[in-house]
């Protein structure tokens, strides 16, 4: 009888002691998730900051890019207009360059999936195939990385 | 630590999720997207492009760019001939009519583009978590057959994963919803993507979830809602300016965009502005693109794509010989089951029931594997919901406001504690009034409990330092504990059900306070007006006690009309708050005064109620009513 007894209680402690080990696992690793979410929140929180700003950064391109189609067809209006686009758009300009936003150059180097975006590819006698013909919208970096690449035309 | 993810290997876009302290997160990438498109590329340079970068080159390198993998993936060739007709890579017949993509020459198998795109997926999650990932779930159609899901799992092998296991799209969809809580009920996944519309039949029992029917359209999604705006937009504008903005590359472009973004303005706003300045030019000068989109007209253009949802909603339900009425869930999965014409929809398909889409339609398949992922690998071992505290808890304090140390919505369990101190000199006993509400004034709140801490050694006021501490244990029982910390007296009640409230008597209780805000807000300011005056008017007083001849007479009679006044006014409870606060502040500097007087006289300062005036309480927190 008694040993009946004591054979429940050493299953019962194994089983106890099982489950202990089982919950201190499940413990450590919502420690050690805490404390990965908390290491990372510090990482994000900078780039958080920047998110919202990244947004209306990337609006304000719109309205650049907008000025860019303008500007093309400068020749057909008055001087006076033209002076004024140009200087709305530098203006403009200047708002996103004080964000940390940089425009960058595309057109004769070549082709990188990195910076551009390729909209169409076209035969070019002059420019090796790969090379950036024109920008049908230009790119821009914030900082150091890749806020929109450039739009492309690239050469066949 | 090594961490198991869950997988959505879309069609067209990838996302990955992972659980983190028993919740699921989406993961970035390493582009800073949430979404991985579902691309891989091999350049002439012979690099392999995986995601973003691969479709930035796609229009330059159609041959060798390859998409739509999952179109082809554990197929026969013999089967793909219609889905070959569309890409612009070639697709040949390998061993035993396997489908093989011919790429620079080479034949590769759509499990090895899979595996790239799972490989970049992996490394971008590993780098965002900052650990090592290898266990995977991944995710596919109801409907894949043995040789789909084998090759998805190969594919996964190949990427060196270890695929913990293949789940059906809609049962992962299910699972971000807790469903497999339920117990014999009938689920419809609608999962209206980018390109492919799925609609399954569930039935769940016991946490296992058994597809009973499934259906759908391999090639309907948001992208032919898109199109259909792009070529309203061209129409009109061929009309009215006769050129054909389509055959402008570019120009298609900026549409296409444009499109894209209307139709998501749609779903919130009944109509939205397409303007494009500078579309085109034509020998007549520039031209530009300016139209008015209702929703009711987006409605009527995309109206044959919603019509073409109900064929496989009414298939699958048929197929598992059920009606509508059998219904017990219905859950939204894809970008595109935001539109508000297609949610009209689904409720009319399923008798008007509301739909599960609090989780991000986009992401909830890649949740559901994620929450998989950790049941699997071990790390949870049921889904553990966290629970909260419905409502704010605290105590009453010095005017009748309640403090609080726990707010509403916290995790539990939860333990806080703060310090109070007496409202009165000698006060022996504190009475602890523990509350849950959300009002400012204890008495709007209700009651939780009432106990007393007896046994304080008699001081000033604001000397002795009582703890109070409310702790929540993982049940949901609440020990209110009062301390003194000097006599180390303790005294606690234990209150249970603080945290089952009917969501209703919540709401009301929420909504009552937002109400009765600026209300409260003014008798909270009311109340610590007094309490500061009050306050000053004690130091000051105590002060004159020490002070005793040595003050000039009729300062001390001031100072002393003053406290009169103050205490009047504390008695009262008056919401003069603009007097109180008038004369809190000339009491104020006239203690400056007896500062400078007291120190010009070199008197020895007495111990308590020390140097400068005012903020000089010590104790930060506030004080207990003597009852």
């Amino acid at each position: 009888m008694e040993d009946d007894s004591i054979e429940k209680l050493k299953a019962e402690n194994a089983r106890l002691k099982e489950e202990l080990r089982r919950e201190h696992e499940s413990f450590l690793r919502s420690l050690a998730d805490f404390d990965n979410y908390r290491k990372r929140i510090e990482r994000e929180r900078a780039i958080t900051a920047l998110e919202g700003k990244r947004e209306m950064v990337l609006s304000l391109l719109n309205v650049l890019d907008d000025f860019e189609h303008a500007l093309k067809h400068i020749d057909d209006s008055p001087a006076s207009v033209a002076a004024g686009l140009h200087a709305i758009q530098r203006r403009m300009m200047r708002l996103v360059e004080e964000q940390g936003v940089t425009p960058f150059e595309s057109v004769g180097h070549p082709f990188d999936p990195a910076l551009h975006e390729a909209v169409v590819s076209e035969e070019s006698d002059e420019e090796e195939p790969g090379t950036v013909l024109d920008e049908l919208s230009r790119g821009y970096l914030w900082g150091d990385s890749l806020l929109r690449p450039a739009r492309v035309r690239v050469a066949r | 630590m090594a961490k198991a993810v869950g997988i959505d290997l879309g069609t067209t876009n990838s996302v990955v999720a992972v659980m983190e302290g028993g919740k699921p997160t989406v993961v970035v990438n390493n582009e800073g997207s949430r979404i991985t498109p579902s691309v891989v590329a091999y350049t002439k340079t012979g690099e392999r492009l995986v995601g973003q970068l691969a479709k930035r080159q796609a229009v330059l390198n159609p041959e060798n760019t390859i998409y739509s993998a999952k179109r082809f993936i554990g197929r026969r060739y013999a089967e793909v001939q219609s889905e070959i007709k569309n890409v612009p890579y070639k697709v040949l017949a390998g061993p035993n009519d396997a489908v093989r993509f011919e790429v620079q020459g080479k034949l590769i198998a759509p499990e090895e583009v899979s595996a790239q795109i799972l490989r970049k997926l992996v490394d971008d999650a590993a780098k965002y978590l900052g650990e090592k990932v290898t266990d995977v779930v991944i995710t596919t159609p109801a409907y894949f057959n043995d040789a789909q899901r084998q090759a998805t799992k190969d594919a996964g092998k190949i990427a060196g994963l270890n695929v913990l296991r293949i789940i059906n799209e809609p049962t992962a969809a299910a699972l971000a919803y807790g469903l497999d809580k339920k117990a014999n009920e009938t689920i419809l996944v609608f999962d209206l993507g980018g390109g492919t519309f799925d609609v399954s039949i569930l039935e769940v029992g016991d946490g296992v979830f058994e597809v009973k029917a499934t259906s759908g359209d391999t090639h309907l999604g948001g992208d032919d809602f898109d199109k259909r705006i792009v070529d309203w937009l061209a129409e009109q504008f061929l009309r009215d300016q006769g050129i054909d903005l389509r055959k402008d590359r570019q120009a298609l472009q900026r549409l296409t965009e444009a499109a894209e973004k209307a139709k998501i303005e749609l779903s919130s706003v009944v109509e939205t502005n397409l303007s494009l300045p500078f579309i085109t030019a034509d020998a007549s000068g520039p031209k530009h693109l300016e139209y008015k989109l209702t929703r009711a007209k987006f409605d009527q253009l995309t109206a044959d794509l919603v019509e073409r949802c109900v064929g496989p909603v009414k298939q699958a339900l048929s197929d598992a010989k059920l009606t509508e009425r059998d219904i017990d869930e219905v859950v939204l999965v894809g970008g595109a089951t935001r539109t508000p014409s297609v949610q009209a929809l689904v409720r009319r398909l399923t008798g008007g029931k509301e739909p599960n889409q609090s989780v991000n339609p986009d992401e909830v398949v890649a949740i559901g594997a994620a929450i998989q992922a950790g049941v699997l690998a071990g790390e949870v071992k049921d889904v553990v919901l966290l629970d909260v505290t419905p409502l704010s808890l605290g105590v009453e304090t010095l005017g009748g406001v309640m403090t609080r140390l726990i707010e509403r919505n916290t995790t539990i369990p939860v333990r806080k504690t703060e310090v109070f101190s007496t409202a009165e000199d000698n006060q022996t006993a504190v009475d602890i009034h523990a509350l849950q509400g959300e009002r400012e004034l204890a008495r709007d709140n209700r009651t939780l409990g009432h106990f007393r801490l007896e046994g304080i050694r008699p001081a000033s006021r604001g000397l002795p330092q009582v703890e109070v501490t409310f702790d929540i244990d993982a049940n949901g029982i609440l020990t209110v504990t009062a301390r003194d910390k000097e006599t180390a007296r303790e005294q606690k009640i234990t209150i249970s059900g603080s945290t089952q409230l009917a969501k209703e008597e919540i709401d009301r209780m929420v909504v009552d306070a937002q109400q009765h805000a600026d209300e409260d807000r003014r008798r909270r300011e009311e109340v610590e007006a007094r309490n500061n005056a009050d306050s000053i008017a004690y130091q000051v007083e105590r002060r004159l006690e020490e002070l005793g001849d040595r003050m000039p007479v009729n300062e001390k009679a001031r100072a002393e009309q003053l406290i009169s006044e103050i205490r009047q006014l504390v008695k009262q409870e008056s919401s003069e708050i603009d007097r109180v606060r008038r004369l809190s502040s000339d009491l104020q500097q006239l203690s400056y005064g007896l500062a400078s007087t007291a120190a010009s006289q070199a008197a020895a300062g007495g111990t308590g109620g020390s140097s400068a005036a005012g903020g000089d309480d010590v104790i930060d927190a506030e004080f207990r009513q003597n009852k």
